[in-house]
């Protein structure tokens, strides 16, 4: 029987090797950034030229060939060549060194924008990348009004996003807004420059809703309501642009509203699906907002008659008149339709009675 | 000849001449405007939203009147990113600039009284700039621009009257500086000239902003509120 107690200090060591490997396993694992299409040597940590090391990626051995002594060379990286890279001494496979390779680029010049949603609260600014770089970057922005630096508070989301409160309204002096975006391979910066008015561009409308009209085969009736974000539309009142069109056809009709959240279409033609959108613009200052989401609605048309028998059809059919075809517009004049606000179609018919109204009162 | 409708029928602005006589005489009568009867709410109203329109119709016209003047002091004042800093001789001038919070909260007669102070000063140095210009054709732009700048300076003070409030005192405090103001710089100070001129033209702009603002709260404001201050002034 063997000695126990060799065999129990043979475990101890064991024990103690195993911990020591691991401490010095838990090496520090270095991060390193590398340009695209650079070619790059990376040093097994303190070892010298000429040690006996092998190279891993991502756990996988490296073939000899790209090893220069005990550096590994890669040429011309890409990113596929990003990974955990490892070097083993040669016979005990002790671990030496550790990185992660990342490749990238540098930024390129970023893409900036500020727009005030929410006049007179405030404006934002956003930005973001035009390509990536596949590496981390920080992004910094600063915002002066003359000789003054503002702070712009950062957005939870979007995260590429910040504030700013108007301290002072109908301001003379320019904003001047700059970002710098840095990576580890380098930087980049752009700057704006802005009237308070220029940057005026609020939400598109919400909730836009088209609905049909009883006995009505030629109207609309569109009803939408202020962009929640613009917070004062009494005091900053919104006018607004509606455009609309049946499917078939690819001309818009315009309609611009200087006040009021509705309008009633006159003159649609009947039967057919319209698509109609909102868009909305400060009353005096900055541009229009984007189209709304469009709504889609079609005129109301009567019932077609049902008919009884095949006899009836075919005695109908021959007369010339299809009961299948919606009546023609109503014969009576219609002011509403001549007097209302926006925009104003008289057909020819109602323009006639018109004409003989006034002939008789003058 | 009727005093109270003409102060309502300022625009459109038509012969230069005319309108120019009739501003001095409505100008020489304002204070003896006699006690006021029910229908000048409804002239308020009106007067309000046609002071308004003015203010729209101005800055219109303004955009194209300062970039011709800006292209003529030629650069870099015509470039569209100049951002200078601004210098205190600039301070003559009353800015629109107002902290928001204060700018809301300001009365009916602060908010017109602030229009018509800054308009009446505005139109004593677009004058000046007027005399300076050595091109005809831009001298000829100014001098319309003056006069319908000047409709809106009449308009603003119809509203005042027509709600019983007192016209601020004209250019009284003002008078100093505008003495050595912009009209009499040597030679030397060419380039501070251009500066001034340049931020009156931004300031006039900016103010024409506000004004379209500002009239847009007093035309919500108006009638209640008319009614309410005559009874007040009347003792009841």
């Amino acid at each position: 029987m063997a000695n126990p107690v060799p065999s129990a200090c043979c475990m101890v060591l064991a024990a103690v090797v195993m911990v020591y490997a691991q401490k010095h396993s838990q090496l520090d694992t270095h991060v390193q950034y590398e340009r695209l299409g650079a070619d790059m040597t990376m040093q097994c940590g303190t070892m010298d030229w000429d040690a006996v090391v092998t190279w891993t990626a991502n756990g996988t051995d490296i073939d000899e060939s790209h090893l220069n002594g005990s550096h590994l060379v890669l040429r011309n990286v890409d990113l596929t060549h990003s990974g955990l890279y490892a070097c083993y001494e040669g016979s005990s496979w002790h671990l030496k060194y550790q990185t992660y390779l990342k490749v990238g680029t540098s930024p390129k010049e970023p893409v900036l924008m500020c727009r005030s949603n929410n006049y007179p609260k405030g404006f934002y600014c956003s930005w973001h990348l035009p390509s990536p770089t596949y590496i981390p970057n920080a992004f910094n922005i600063t915002v002066m009004h003359g000789p003054r630096e503002l702070i712009c508070e950062k957005d939870a989301f979007p995260k590429n996003r910040c504030h700013i409160r108007y301290l002072q309204l109908f301001s003379t002096v320019k904003y001047k807004v700059t970002l710098t975006v840095t990576n580890a391979l380098g930087r980049n910066a752009t700057t704006i420059t802005f009237d308070e008015f220029a940057i005026v561009k609020p939400d598109p409308p919400e909730n836009v809703v088209a609905k049909p009209v009883s006995n009505n085969p030629r109207r609309l009736e569109v009803r939408w309501q202020n962009p929640s974000s613009w917070p004062d539309p009494e005091s900053f009142p919104l006018k607004f642009f509606l455009r609309y069109r049946p499917l078939i056809l690819d001309q818009w009709q315009h309609v611009e509203l200087s006040d009021g959240t509705s309008h009633t279409i006159t003159d649609a033609y009947a039967g057919k699906e319209y698509i109609i959108q909102v868009a909305a613009k400060d009353n005096d200052i900055g541009t229009w907002s984007d189209w709304s989401v469009a709504v889609h609605a079609t005129p109301w048309t009567e019932e077609p008659k049902h008919l009884t028998t095949e006899a009836q059809v075919a005695e109908t059919t021959t007369t010339g008149t299809s009961s299948f075809m919606p009546p023609p517009t109503t014969k009576i004049c219609d002011l509403e339709a001549i007097v209302g606000s926006g925009a104003v179609t008289v057909s020819w018919a109602e323009g006639l009675v018109l004409a003989a109204v006034g002939v008789l009162f003058i | 000849c009727d005093l109270r409708r003409k102060l309502v029928i300022v625009f459109p602005a038509g012969d230069s001449w005319g309108i120019f006589a009739f501003l001095c005489a409505a100008l020489w009568n304002l204070p003896a405007i006699p006690a006021l009867n029910s229908t000048d709410e409804v002239g308020a109203g009106q007067s309000i939203q046609k002071t308004y329109d003015l203010t729209r119709y101005l800055e219109h016209q303004l955009r194209t009147l300062a970039s011709t003047y800006l292209n003529y002091l030629g650069p870099p004042f015509n470039e569209p990113d100049f951002n200078p800093p601004r210098m205190t001789r600039a301070e003559m001038v009353p800015s629109a600039t107002v902290d928001f919070e204060l700018w809301r909260s300001l009365n009916d007669n602060a908010r017109l009284a602030a229009n018509y102070r800054a308009y009446t000063h505005l139109l004593c140095y677009l004058r000046s700039m007027d005399g300076q210009v050595a091109k005809a054709e831009l001298r000829k732009n100014l001098g319309h621009f003056c006069t319908s700048l000047q409709g809106l300076v009449v308009s603003i003070a119809s509203v005042m009257s027509s709600l019983g409030y007192p016209l601020p005192s004209p250019l009284g405090s003002a008078s100093p500086t505008w003495a050595q103001g912009p009209g009499a710089t040597s030679p030397h100070n060419d380039f501070l000239k251009k500066m001034d001129d340049f931020w009156l033209l931004k300031e006039l702009q900016t103010w024409l902003w506000r004004s379209a603002k500002d009239f847009n709260r007093l035309k919500k404001k108006v009638p209640p509120a008319a009614l309410m201050l005559r009874l007040e002034m009347r003792g009841f």
